[in-house]
């Protein structure tokens, strides 16, 4: 990724943590024009002004808000209502609390297995021994698509979500050829499925009706692709910003190796205080407003999930880390009829993974000298050093 | 002191997106339905699981749940 990259939810540079940041856009710039080579649009800070732009899909489309490499619509995030209930219909079922709960036990077992590879170390990269293969073998299970395989899927989300272009529209190319690669892996897979049927999504989504229509292998293709992406790599980053956070603050530590129970609330206060998926975009399809100020029709709105988050116009407290919250609404899941598709997939893995990591691990901190980087968007830290004492 | 009567709760079906909070934070009141979405499981809630009630309502992220007297 070039380095004028600009960060989906502000529009602007940010690897360090970006709270100040979006306070100084909610009291300075609020509703904030952006005009750069790869987004032009306005960002949007205030957490009223984002709920209002996620509770209104008649306003502010999702249809085209996205380009990752997609040639075909990105099924069910860029179908508006009222033909985005028909999707949503077929796949809550299957990331519903109950289909989660099922694979609460292997996912524990998975997360063992990693830390066991590092464990006598005293040391390890947490986003390359945890953070990001961990949700990769979860989703790649799940989905139907071979696990020993993770480090070439991972490849593909990364050409996707980071290309390592010289220049946008180089950047631009990556993608679409990332692109192709990706819908050709799916591709195998439905067609392998077509003549066989298994224990996995593809084979259920093959099988599956909604109003007495079957999804067709396009629709099939199309939900894949998303997931390929939303699968891979949304924990990656929320894993990776909360052990970030606790490993700088000994105190949020010790809480959660001492008291495991309290491990839920910490996983919303964070998801709150980090929100790792920091933005998403929408465009709006009339002319409109949002906080007095004007936006076309045909404008790209980046909705800053983080700074909303953070506002302290709606949250008491907004800059304290507080696990004990009465009150958490938060919506680093995003809000309205997109709400995260896999939110309760997401909240098993963090709380499963952090209660693993705390009971074998339960004092650790960054390796000295090193400051951990946020990649923008979704906010990775690829460069999370932890040490232990054994 | 008069006797603390019932409440009624309603969760907003078309509010609802499905995100949770209310049957994790209060199961003694809520329970999602197969697809994730929250319903309430007694639409009148004795005076014990009014708090529980509050909590699940407060702190949905859609405002979808309402709490209401129940009319004498």
């Amino acid at each position: 990724m070039t380095d004028e990259m600009p960060d989906t939810a502000t529009g602007l540079d940010i690897s360090g943590p970006p709270q100040e940041m979006y306070k100084l856009l909610r009291d300075h710039m609020p509703v904030m024009p952006i005009d750069h080579e790869m987004m032009q649009g306005t960002s949007v800070a205030l957490h009223d002004d984002v709920v209002f732009v996620l509770q209104h899909p008649e306003i502010f489309s999702s249809d085209g808000a996205a380009e990752i490499g997609q040639v075909r619509p990105l099924i069910p995030l860029e179908i508006d209502p009222p033909g985005h209930s028909k999707y949503r219909k077929l796949l809550d079922p299957l990331f519903a609390p109950r289909r989660v709960a099922d694979l609460e036990s292997s996912t524990r077992e998975l997360v063992n297995q990693l830390i066991d590879a590092v464990i006598d170390d005293g040391a390890c990269n947490f986003h390359e021994a945890i953070g990001e293969p961990l949700p990769s073998q979860v989703f790649l299970t799940m989905f139907g698509l071979p696990v020993e395989r993770t480090a070439e899927f991972v490849a593909l989300k990364d050409g996707i979500i980071r290309p390592d272009g010289t220049d946008v529209d180089d950047e631009a190319r990556l993608r679409e050829e990332t692109g192709q690669k990706i819908y050709s892996v799916l591709q195998e897979a439905i067609d392998e499925r077509l003549e066989e049927r298994r224990d996995d999504f593809i084979s259920q989504f093959l099988d599956a009706e909604v109003d007495g229509h079957r999804l067709t292998t396009d629709d099939v293709l199309d939900i894949g692709f998303l997931f390929f992406l939303a699968g891979l790599d949304t924990v990656t980053a929320s894993l990776d910003c909360m052990l970030a956070h606790l490993a700088q603050n000994p105190d949020d530590q010790r809480r959660l190796s001492e008291n495991p129970s309290d491990i839920p609330a910490a996983v919303e206060e964070l998801l709150r205080w980090e929100t790792p998926v920091s933005g998403v975009i929408r465009v709006a399809v009339q002319d409109t407003e949002l906080s007095g100020c004007p936006i076309a029709k045909g404008d790209k709105v980046a909705v800053n999930l983080g700074s909303a988050n953070t506002d302290e116009r709606f949250w008491d407290d907004a800059d304290t880390v507080d696990f004990d919250r009465e009150v958490n609404k938060h919506i680093a899941f995003g809000g309205g009829v997109h709400r995260c598709l896999g939110s309760h997939l997401a909240r098993m893995e963090l709380r499963v993974c952090l209660e693993e990591w705390h009971r074998r691990v339960p004092s650790y901190q960054l390796k000295p000298g090193t400051t951990p980087q946020y990649t923008m968007g979704l906010r990775n830290v690829d460069n999370l050093e932890l040490v232990w004492e054994n | 002191m008069t006797e603390q009567a019932s409440l009624r709760v309603a969760v907003d079906r078309e509010r609802c997106q499905g995100h949770g909070r209310c049957y994790v934070l209060a199961p003694e009141v809520f329970e999602p339905d197969d697809d994730g979405y929250g319903y309430v499981i007694s639409s009148e809630i004795p005076p014990a699981l009014h708090d529980a009630a509050r909590k699940g309502a407060g702190n949905c992220p859609e405002d979808a749940i309402t709490i209401s007297d129940v009319p004498s």
